[in-house]
Order: C-alpha cells, then sequence, then structure tokens
C-alpha cells in the first residue's frame, strides 16, 4: 500500500514509530512479570506464555523498525536525522531481542538457579529496576522525537537504575557466594543475574546515544 | 530583430543571475534532498517570471534613476560590461554581485555620454547594499527566535517539524523566486527600459502587456533558462555548504532573504512606510547573495560567543571589499567597451542630449519659482548634462532639486508633429484616443519635450495625471510621451556623437 503525499507519509511513519516504541516498553513488562511467575511458579504454562509474547513482540517490532527505514530513505524524509533514527531504532530493537533472548535463557537453562532463589525478594527489586531503566529507554527515546530538551532527564534516570541495578546484583552476587550452595548452582545463578542486569548496561548504552542525539536536536 | 542582438547581453545576464541566484531561495532545499531539482526549477522559474512581470517595474525604476540609458546599443555595452565584469571575477574568485556590477556599468555609461550621476541615489543604492544583509541579518534572527519559541511551545513530533519545514522550504523558495524577479529583473533589463524596442502588446483582448512587461518577460525566461541549465551545480554547492546549518536555520535564511527582496521591490511596502511617518524605502535591486549571507551571520550572532568564533570573518571582509570593486572594475570595463562599440563598430551608445536656457524655458523655470535673475539666455545648445551643468554652476549657484528640475526644463528636442510621423502612430502600439491629440497639433513645432506634454494635456485630460496620480500610471504616459517623442524628433541622433570623453574633456 503505497502511503498519501507529504502529510499522510509522516503521519503514518509517527504511527510506525510510536507502536515500535509500544512494542519495546511492553516486552520489559512482559520480562519483569515473566521473572516473577517463573520466581514465583517456576516453568508453567503462563511464564511459558509470556515468552511466546515476547517473541510475537520482537518480530512485529522487528517488521515495524524494517518499514520505517524503508520509508525514511525512499522518501527522502528527515534527511540529517536519518541516520540518527535508524541507529537508535536499531538499538532499541537490540534491547528488545536482549530481552526476549535472555528470558529464553532463563527459562531454558538458568530456572533452577533462579526458581526458589533464597532472595527471591532482592531479585524481584533487581528485576523492577533493570525493567524501569528499559522504560526509561523507550521514553527517552519518545522525547527525542517530541520533546528533545527532556532527554537529559531520562538519560539520568536510566543511569541512576543501571548503578541500582549494578548494587544489587553485587550484593546478591556476595550473599549467593557466601551461602551453603553447590558451587555448581552458585556459578548457574551468577550466571543468571548478569543476564537480568546485562539489560540495564543495554539501556544505558541508548542513553549514551541518546545525549548526542539529543544534543543534535536540540534548537 | 537588430533588437533582440542588442538585447543579447542582458539575456546573457539575466542567464547568469537565474545560475547563481536561484541557489539562495531554492539551494539548501535542494542540496538538502528535500526537495527535488526539477520541482525546484520549475517553482523558481514560474515565479521568477511572475515576479518579474507583475511586479518588477518598482526596482528595475531605482537603477534607472541612477542613469537614463537612451541608446539600445548603450544599453547592450552596459549589460556586456556586466556581465563580463561578473563572469571574470567570478571566474578569478572574487566575491561579486550582480546588482554592484549593474551599477557600476551604469556609472561608467554615464561617465562616458556626459551625463550626471544622481550622487543622492547612488548614495541611497550604496546604503542598500549595507542595508539589505544588516536587515536579512535582523529578519533572520527575530524569525528563528519566533520559530523556535513557536516550535518549543508546539512539541512537534521530529517528523512533523519535517514535513513543516518541507513545505515551509517550498512556500519560501516560492516567495522568494517572485521576490527574485521582482526584484533582481531591475540588473537584468533595468538598463533597457529607457531604450525598449517594444510597443504595448495586447493577446486576444484579455492581456495587455507594456513595452516594459515584455522586456521584463524576456528577462525572466532568460533567469528561468538559467535556472534550468546551470543552477544544479550551484544548488548542490551552496545548499550543501548551507546545510551546515540546520533545515529550520535553513528555511529561516530563505525566508530571510525573500523578505528582503521584497522590501526592496514592493512600492506598496514604500507608501504604507510613508504614511506611517518613516521616511519612503528605496525601490532598488539589492544582492540576493548577500541577503543570505547575512541573514546566516544574524543566525550566528543570535547564538552568542559560540556563534561569533563559528563565522569566518575573513569572507565578511572580502565580502565587504566587493562592494567597492565590483561597481569600480564594471564601470571600468563599461566605459572600455562602449569606447569600442562606439569607435570601432560604428554604434550610437548614448543619444545626446542637449541643453538651452532658451526664452520659453526661462519663464517656465520662473514660473516654477527657480530664481532666474542671474541666468543668461544661451544663444546655443549645449550638449551633454555635464558640461551644461558647468556652465550653469558658473552662473548661479541653486539648490541640488532645483538645479535637477532646471535641466529638466532646459532639455532640448526639436520636434515638429509631421504627416509621416502621424502615419507611423497609426502603426505604432499608441492607443487611438491618445493619437487623436497628437493629430490634433500637425503642422505645430516644439523645442522642449515639455512643452509637446504641455500641448497635449491641453488638447486630451488623457495625457494629463492629476496631482497625487499612482506612480505606475504616471511611468506609462511616460513611455506614451517617449514613444510620440521618438516619433516626431526632427534632427535624429547622429550615430557617432562627437560628445562622449571629448565633451567631458570639454567641459
Amino acid at each position: 500500500m503505497s502511503t498519501p503525499a507529504l502529510f499522510g507519509k509522516s503521519r503514518v511513519l509517527e504511527a510506525q514509530i510510536d507502536e515500535f516504541l509500544d512494542k519495546v516498553a511492553e516486552g520489559g513488562i512482559y520480562f519483569q512479570r515473566g521473572i516473577e511467575l517463573l520466581l514465583e511458579q517456576g516453568v508453567v504454562g503462563e511464564t511459558e506464555r509470556k515468552l511466546e509474547q515476547l517473541i510475537a513482540l520482537k518480530e512485529r517490532a522487528n517488521e515495524l523498525r524494517r518499514a520505517v527505514v524503508n520509508t525514511l530513505y525512499s522518501e527522502m524524509l528527515i534527511p540529517d536525522f536519518r541516520g540518527d533514527v535508524l541507529r537508535l531504532l536499531s538499538h532499541l530493537y537490540g534491547l528488545l531481542d536482549a530481552t526476549k533472548n535472555g528470558f529464553q535463557e532463563l527459562l531454558i537453562g538458568y530456572h533452577e538457579a533462579i526458581a526458589g532463589a533464597a532472595a527471591v525478594v532482592e531479585v524481584k527489586s533487581l528485576v523492577a529496576v533493570v525493567a524501569q531503566s528499559l522504560q526509561e529507554a523507550v521514553l527517552g527515546a519518545r522525547a527525542f522525537f517530541r520533546r528533545p530538551e527532556a532527554v537529559r532527564d531520562h538519560i539520568n534516570l536510566i543511569r541512576v537504575y543501571e548503578a541500582e541495578a549494578d548494587a544489587i546484583a553485587l550484593r546478591l552476587k556476595k550473599a549467593l557466594f557466601a551461602s551453603e550452595r553447590p558451587l555448581d548452582r552458585k556459578l548457574l545463578a551468577r550466571d543468571a543475574l548478569a543476564v537480568i542486569d546485562g539489560l540495564a548496561d543495554r539501556a544505558e548504552e541508548i542513553s549514551d546515544e541518546l545525549s548526542i542525539l539529543a544534543i543534535k536536536r536540540v534548537l | 530583430m537588430a533588437s533582440l542582438v542588442f538585447l543579447s547581453s542582458g539575456l546573457f545576464l539575466g542567464w547568469t543571475l537565474g545560475a547563481n541566484d536561484a541557489s539562495n531561495v531554492f539551494g539548501s532545499a535542494v542540496g538538502s534532498r528535500m526537495l527535488r531539482f526539477s520541482t525546484a526549477a520549475l517553482l523558481c522559474s514560474l515565479f521568477v517570471v511572475i515576479g518579474a512581470v507583475t511586479a518588477g517595474a518598482g526596482a528595475a525604476g531605482g537603477l534607472g534613476e541612477l542613469g537614463t540609458i537612451n541608446a539600445l546599443a548603450g544599453a547592450f555595452t552596459t549589460a556586456l560590461g556586466a556581465a563580463i565584469t561578473m563572469t571574470w571575477m567570478t571566474r578569478a574568485g572574487l566575491p561579486a554581485s550582480t546588482t554592484q556590477a549593474v551599477v557600476g556599468a551604469i556609472v561608467g555609461w554615464n561617465w562616458f555620454s556626459g551625463s550626471i550621476t544622481d550622487l543622492s541615489q547612488l548614495a541611497r543604492i550604496v546604503a542598500t547594499w549595507v542595508l539589505s544583509p544588516l536587515l536579512a541579518a535582523l529578519f533572520a534572527a527575530g524569525l528563528h527566535r519566533l520559530a523556535v519559541a513557536a516550535i518549543r511551545r508546539s512539541r512537534p513530533h521530529l517528523l512533523r517539524l519535517d514535513a513543516n519545514i518541507r513545505l515551509g522550504l517550498i512556500l519560501a523558495g516560492v516567495f522568494g523566486s517572485y521576490s527574485l524577479g521582482a526584484n533582481n529583473i531591475g540588473n537584468v533589463m533595468g538598463v533597457f527600459v529607457n531604450a525598449s524596442p517594444f510597443g504595448e502588446l495586447h493577446v486576444a483582448g484579455l492581456v495587455s502587456l507594456s513595452g516594459e512587461q515584455q522586456l521584463f518577460l524576456l528577462g525572466g525566461i532568460a533567469i528561468a533558462v538559467g535556472v534550468y541549465t546551470y543552477s544544479r551545480r550551484v544548488m548542490m554547492t551552496v545548499g550543501g555548504s548551507l546545510m551546515t546549518l540546520s533545515p529550520l536555520a535553513a528555511l529561516v535564511v530563505v525566508v530571510a532573504n525573500a523578505l528582503v527582496l521584497f522590501v526592496f521591490s514592493s512600492p506598496q511596502l514604500s507608501a504604507l512606510a510613508v504614511s506611517l511617518g518613516l521616511p519612503p524605502i528605496p525601490l532598488i535591486p539589492v544582492s540576493s547573495s548577500q541577503a543570505v549571507i547575512g541573514a546566516v551571520l544574524g543566525i550566528g550572532l543570535l547564538q552568542g560567543s559560540r556563534g561569533v568564533r563559528q563565522i569566518r570573518w575573513g569572507v565578511l571582509g572580502r565580502i565587504a571589499s566587493g562592494w567597492l570593486t565590483t561597481p569600480v572594475i564594471a564601470a571600468l570595463v563599461s566605459f572600455v567597451l562602449l569606447f569600442v562599440v562606439q569607435n570601432v563598430f560604428g554604434q550610437q551608445v548614448y543619444r545626446p542630449v542637449a541643453y538651452q536656457l532658451s526664452p520659453p524655458a526661462l519663464v517656465r523655470l520662473a514660473e516654477v519659482r527657480i530664481p532666474t535673475e542671474a541666468l543668461a539666455m544661451d544663444r546655443q545648445p549645449v550638449v551633454g548634462a555635464l558640461r551644461f551643468r558647468s556652465l550653469l554652476r558658473r552662473q548661479a549657484r541653486l539648490e541640488p532639486a532645483q538645479e535637477q528640475r532646471l535641466l529638466q526644463i532646459a532639455e532640448i528636442r526639436p520636434l515638429s508633429i509631421h504627416p509621416q510621423g502621424l502615419e507611423a502612430l497609426e502603426a505604432g502600439s499608441l492607443p487611438p484616443a491618445y493619437r487623436q491629440a497628437v493629430a490634433e497639433l500637425a503642422g505645430r513645432s516644439f523645442l522642449h519635450p515639455w512643452q509637446l506634454a504641455d500641448a497635449l494635456a491641453a488638447r486630451s485630460p488623457l495625457w494629463s495625471l492629476p496631482q497625487g496620480a499612482p506612480a505606475a500610471a504616471r511611468k506609462r504616459l511616460d513611455a506614451r510621451l517617449a514613444v510620440v517623442l521618438d516619433t516626431f524628433s526632427v534632427s535624429p541622433p547622429s550615430p557617432r556623437a562627437p560628445a562622449g570623453p571629448a565633451a567631458l574633456r570639454a567641459a
């Protein structure tokens, strides 16, 4: 379907970008809810449904990303920001992909390390902080498109959440290795924590990208 | 056909203007690939022609006041002098402006023909060279502030903002093209206005084009050809360098440039300024390239010390030096070319104008309250305005305005309303009602053009205008009177007048 001229094209693209950002934000929520289910109930049908939802989200986000980039280049829109938008969408897509992959790995390989963890509350708070950093990355990207001067606030929050996630992960790892668990379980649990904490690091990478883009965008 | 050959230098000048200056209105849009070249070229050509034909008279008149080039070969040579200066300076990598080249070339013609250069008009023109970049800088700074505040308030999506800027660039480009046509056609065809080979043209009783408008149409088409054939490369270069600005800043630059061109070409705006008690805006062709540079500077200065550091002051110095070098070089080139065309090719490059303080002229001067006590009657006509003024100043010191009025009254052009001339008028473009009044004067002779004008006004109200009549109506009537004067001149000007440099020496 060909897009209508000038303003029509822009509106369609705006809607596509908004939908793409919605999918990334939804990914963060499903990830958090999925880990909570994993911690509380183990690998059950509901937990696996979260993985399916994440896979569907990722596929739709990929379609949207391709469509946006194609239109931007074929219609010669935002010539000075095309490359930046392409890079930002790719990073956000990478974050969603990492979220899905992380949850998939936790579900397949690490569920035993996570399930019945001694510090369930601490792990849940780690996941909550990581999910917040994801949401802030999405909000920062939205601000880049509409209110570039507000990007700075979101960047700051991402950095705070990432630092908090690192602190919680460190506490959890120390407690883990101080426990009486077998070494193989300790290593498995440590890797599971690294997978969760790694998502906040990716969100921070996006914040670095956003800080440069925001400077370019501010009038 | 010969007329078209003479117009060719003006058309060449128009082509160079289209090739170079179209980039000032559509360069940023095409260079940033926000608009296709074919769309930009079509819009630019169309609106340059519309601007030239409908609103070109204002600024073209501004150059006419500087020097009244009264022979077609002279107009050809003057335009050629300006075009050669432009080409040479551009090739040498020196900053050049068509406006400044044309002004210099006209001064060169005045110098060669022994005509008086209106220094007050020259001062006004020079003032606009400084004023137009300053005004563009002010417009750009103000517009940029307003645009940024509006965007911060409405918070449009990046894509919506892009679409709006794209539309803005198209609209600003259209406005800029119209203003470019209206303002800069004076550069291209201004020198031909007083030597126009065209009469009035009526197309199917629907469209009526004066001789001046036909000239401007031709000039507009020449500019359009320049846009289509050569502006692409310039647009890509200028647009590319302009894109160091944000797209919003590029849009602001184009709008500021268009506004400056519009300000210096709109009689309505000038009349509004007068009605508000302000001095009239001089209607003079200004350089769009310099307006663009002024606008970029305005945006740079708006950013404070960061912006000031980014400005290349050396480039600004080179541009300012162009204000001096371009007109001087053009005046010299024009003078040399006029000498060659007159003496090598035997063409009449100016019609010698003679002056005489005849009894009727002295009476007329007394009527308009110019002191005549110290003035002696001239037994013989004096050829050349400079020489006549020099002789006059030995007798009396008059106010500049009185001196100018005296020159108008003392100008002689012996006329005889003869049957052959009346027949020639029948075939011309003069409307029948106007011809009737001329026919009633059959057999009469006049020494001064104003005597004919008075006699015609006494015969028919069509030949007189009330006080405060619109400038356009006055220009139309002057053009009709010029047709009658040309038709009934008793002694047609000699092809090789002895005046020129010789007259200068005598003066």
